[in-house]
């Protein structure tokens, strides 16, 4: 049985009519046509599916949809505007942060979730925000590198 | 956990496929949605060694939603695989592993596809399965392929019983040297298998358009997904086009033929597009394409000086059930197990062994890790049976200029001291540590693979270029690299360059992702290509400036008369209303001469090309109370030739360095009694996070390397993995006392290991 919702992501309503059980991940990759948020384990484990709900990141493979109504739902699409590149985005090309790409929105997500609750964060505090975020290519040191960049205490 | 130091990509270029990445624009396999598709859902074996006496998929078909059901019996009777040809696309008769496939179903939803696959009824009669591959060697083991003398295979293949791969390493008699040794040390390990784990799970679509079918792949190789395609469907390779969208990393876990025939094969029964999408458990349990175990055991013949005089080793390889492209593996075992040590005499023995677990295959530098591991504790052995620094023994022993290779290989200049010299100056070996931390250094080395390839450079009315390669990025930005290496033969700007790529209907044949050779090979084509337009520029500017063509110069996007800079036309103008198109192949350089007429199962790995020399030290603490070791800081110093792309290469050290970590402390498949995977998940299944990766360290020793890729390159990519766990391996040893002998070197193993020495 589909139930009515209306889902509201990076800003925009969006009606849809989902199961029930229906993740938020899949809700948005498949009923909204957003497909930055990947699927990387449907188990919480590796954290490509990461969203920031009222700012605060979720593994969006494990979140009902029908739980995000009402709430503000942000998505890797949702973090530039337009066809500028955010000041994180960008960083994580310049220090090497991204190679396949996979885990990159999800990455992004929880980085943009630290920055937004710490602006200055130590090296250490980087490598546990982002520890729920898995990498298999960069060994993580440009990621590091691209959130401290960008940091407020970061010069230049 | 101090910043890496690395060189910036070159001022204002970003990889071109970076934007697309980091905005989630960018299209994966699993992102495309075509008009009708349905979705597919394989019955995998119900055993892992068992006969199947009756397949009924009536009730499945019957099921509303359900567009196709295929088995083997729907499909051509042939079998594929590498170097043996053992594996039908389903099974018939007999299942030989839990993640084969019994059949396929296409339906509208996921759901309905995972009730029809369930309601497919099997009827199994079990066979006895074996698991441990040394017990598949013994005289009563039961048999895994009994047809295997009929199977077709490569005329090298030495097969018996349920060695599916025989190889040898031989140099001179190291028996009677072994005999006459003044020291003789033996060495028993073990490593688990292990798992690539890229963090995109596979995804195949296929649509069929007449007689011709696109399928688009999450794969490293698409020119070997289309020639298994055309193989096992019995297709034209030219009626089939492999695309493969953003690829979400590989590891040598998305080489080979994965699941494209069988997508093909449903989506041309259900006469619309199907797309399929792994999840993690089948990520894990269905590819044929995992690191394999191996047992060694080792027994060198030393001086008290530190000379290598004998090498005996026996090796035993877990192939799984089936060959796939890892028939070689054994052989290339062989040669990791000399390691680039000069040593006297040699035999090395390795059978790879059939075995009713998953399919093992090339995971990056199939094999070397763990036979380096083994090899890097065990000279560390030797070095405290002769009471002589580590350091120093390699110092004494490993390869240079001059010397002989395991099969008389003599090596042209290389940097294999230097990468030692290099590295232990960057760890600052020796210097006093806590008592619970120590520095442990190992040596490796991993070939560069030559192979065709074929490129194509457009140049457009504008001026700006377009270039064609079969090559496939992977993520390492080797191709990303290519319109770096363009722009510097034509004078453009990096930026003015697109690339296609990862489509077998737009280029020539490529080897794909894998053996470390897209700078290698695809680099070479590219870079031939672009002398080709240039040739073609310099020819049309001289007629157009009524200049000599050695007095110009292609500067800015335009060729100019050298010092004249006002005489001057631009490669767009040359261009006009049509296109400049070169094409280029270049030199595929030949194998090294060796003297390899002793060894047997030869499949091209018996001389090392243009060999990749590394060395890495690791700084670890171990916590003896509980065996939990924490891998402080790894510096590693390679010779790869010269570096083309700094950036991408240190990309490529720093990843390969974390993976080596994860596959020395946590990262093992564990087996139940008949090869059932008891970790098929990443709960279980650990990966190295950002919390837990090491400081890492990255030097070069750039020496041009003679008969090798482009600009006196090597290969990059695959040897950072190589000898790191045995570098942890040796800074644990250290500490507790003894050798951890299993890997992954759990904190069980290593509380084990230091209690057995009561550390």
């Amino acid at each position: 049985m589909k139930t009515s919702a209306t889902l509201r992501v990076n800003g925009h309503d969006f009606p849809v009519e989902i199961d029930p059980h229906l993740s938020l991940l899949k809700a948005v990759r498949d009923e909204i046509g957003l497909t930055g948020a990947k699927e990387g384990c449907d188990d919480s484990e590796c954290g490509a599916c990461m969203m920031l709900l009222d700012g605060k990141p979720v593994n969006s493979c494990s979140y009902l949809a029908l739980q995000a109504e009402g709430r503000e739902v942000t998505t890797v699409e949702g973090l530039s505007e337009a066809d500028r590149l955010a000041p994180l985005q960008r960083a994580f090309l310049e220090e090497n942060g991204v190679q396949c790409g996979f885990c990159t929105p999800g990455m992004l997500v929880s980085a943009t979730a630290l920055l937004r609750s710490d602006p200055d964060p130590s090296e250490d505090d980087v490598r546990i925000a982002l520890a729920g975020n898995l990498c298999r290519c960069t060994g993580y040191g440009g990621i590091v590198r691209a959130v401290r960049s960008v940091a407020a205490g970061a010069g230049g | 956990m101090a910043a890496i130091d690395t060189a910036p990509p070159p001022s204002g270029f970003l990889r071109s496929d970076g934007k697309e990445k980091v905005t989630g624009a960018g299209r994966y396999t699993a992102d495309l949605t075509l008009t009708g598709q349905a979705i597919a859902k394989f019955r995998y074996a119900d055993h892992p060694h068992a006969r199947i006496t009756r397949l009924d998929t009536s009730k499945a078909r019957a099921l509303p939603g359900v567009v196709a059901v295929v088995t083997q019996d729907d499909l051509p009777d042939v079998r594929f695989g590498g170097l043996v040809q053992d594996r039908t696309l389903f099974a018939r008769d007999v299942v030989r592993f839990e993640g084969e496939i019994v059949a396929g179903v296409a339906a509208l939803t996921e759901e309905i596809a995972v009730e029809a696959a369930g309601l497919i009824e099997v009827d199994y009669e079990p066979l006895p399965a074996v698991s441990d591959f040394s017990a598949a060697m013994e005289a009563d083991a039961p048999v895994i392929h009994p047809d295997l003398a009929s199977y077709e295979k490569d005329e090298n293949v030495v097969a018996d019983g349920n060695t599916m791969a025989y190889s040898t390493i031989v140099k001179g008699d190291a028996d009677a040297a072994m005999a006459e040794a003044e020291v003789v040390v033996r060495g028993r390990y073990v490593s688990d298998a292990s798992q690539g784990v890229p963090i995109e799970p596979r995804a195949v679509v296929a649509e069929w358009r007449g007689d011709e079918v696109t399928i688009w792949s999450s794969t490293q190789v698409p020119y070997a997904a289309r020639e298994g395609v055309a193989h096992t469907l019995q297709v034209p390779e030219a009626n089939i086009r492999i695309v493969v969208p953003l690829l979400g990393g590989g590891f040598g876990a998305k080489c080979d033929l994965h699941f494209e025939a069988q997508v093909a094969a449903l989506a041309r029964a259900a006469r619309r597009p199907v797309k399929l999408v792994f999840n993690r458990r089948e990520e894990f349990t269905a590819i044929a394409q995992r690191r394999e175990g191996i047992v060694m055991e080792f027994e060198t013949g030393v001086t008290r000086e530190g000379r290598l005089v004998s090498r005996r080793v026996k090796l035993v390889l877990d192939k799984g059930a089936y060959c796939g492209e890892g028939g070689f593996l054994g052989q290339m075992a062989a040669m990791h197990a000399c390691g680039p040590y000069v040593i006297d005499h040699i035999s090395v023995e390795a059978f790879l062994n059939y075995t009713n677990n998953q399919p093992s295959g090339s995971v990056r530098a199939p094999t070397a890790p763990q036979v380096c591991w083994g090899l890097e504790q065990h000279m560390d052995e030797v070095a405290r049976a002769i009471e002589m620094d580590p350091v120093e023994l390699r110092r004494r022993t490993l390869i240079e200029e001059g010397a002989e290779g395991p099969t008389r290989q003599v090596f042209d200049e290389i940097g294999m001291k230097q990468t030692l010299e290099r590295a232990v100056e960057m760890i600052g070996y020796g210097r006093q540590l806590p008592d619970d931390e120590a520095i442990g250094v190992a040596v490796g080395w991993w070939p560069s693979g030559a192979a065709p390839s074929g490129a194509y450079v457009h140049i457009n009315g504008d001026g700006s270029g377009t270039i064609v390669t079969g090559a496939q990025e992977n993520g390492s930005g080797a191709v990303m690299a290519m319109p770096m290496f363009v722009a510097e033969e034509l004078g453009m700007r990096p930026e003015d360059l697109t690339i296609l790529y990862q489509d077998t209907a737009a280029a020539n044949w490529d080897m794909g992702s894998c053996g470390s050779q897209t700078t290698f090979n695809s680099g070479r084509a590219v870079l031939a290509a672009a002398a080709d337009v240039r040739e073609q520029l310099l020819d049309a500017a001289a007629d157009e400036l009524e200049a000599d063509r050695e007095d110009l110069e292609l500067v800015d996007g335009a060729v100019r008369v050298k010092g004249s800079p006002d005489r001057s036309v631009t490669i767009g103008e040359l261009a006009g209303a049509g296109t400049i198109h070169g094409k280029g192949s270049g030199e595929v350089p030949d194998a090294p001469e060796g003297d390899t007429g002793g060894c047997v199962g030869r499949f091209g790995n018996e001389t090392f090309l243009a060999p990749q020399l590394i060395t890495q030290a690791a700084h670890v603490k171990v916590d003896r109370a509980t065996g939990v070791v924490r891998v402080l800081k790894v510096v590693a110093a390679h010779d790869s030739g010269m570096i083309l792309n700094r950036a991408g290469a240190d990309g490529q050290v720093t990843g390969g360095v974390v993976m080596g970590v994860g596959l020395a402390l946590s990262e093992g498949t564990q087996l139940d009694e008949e090869g059932r995977q008891r970790n098929p998940a990443l709960l279980d299944y650990k990966l190295v996070t950002c919390a837990d990766a090491p400081e890492i360290e990255v030097d070069w020793i750039q020496i041009p390397a003679k008969d090798a890729g482009p600009r006196g390159s090597k290969g990059v990519g695959e040897p950072p993995q190589v000898p790191t766990a045995g570098a942890i391996a040796n800074a644990i040893a250290r500490v507790v006392g003894t050798q951890v002998r299993q890997m992954p070197m759990t904190p069980e193993r290593v509380w084990a290991a230091a209690r057995e020495v009561g550390a």
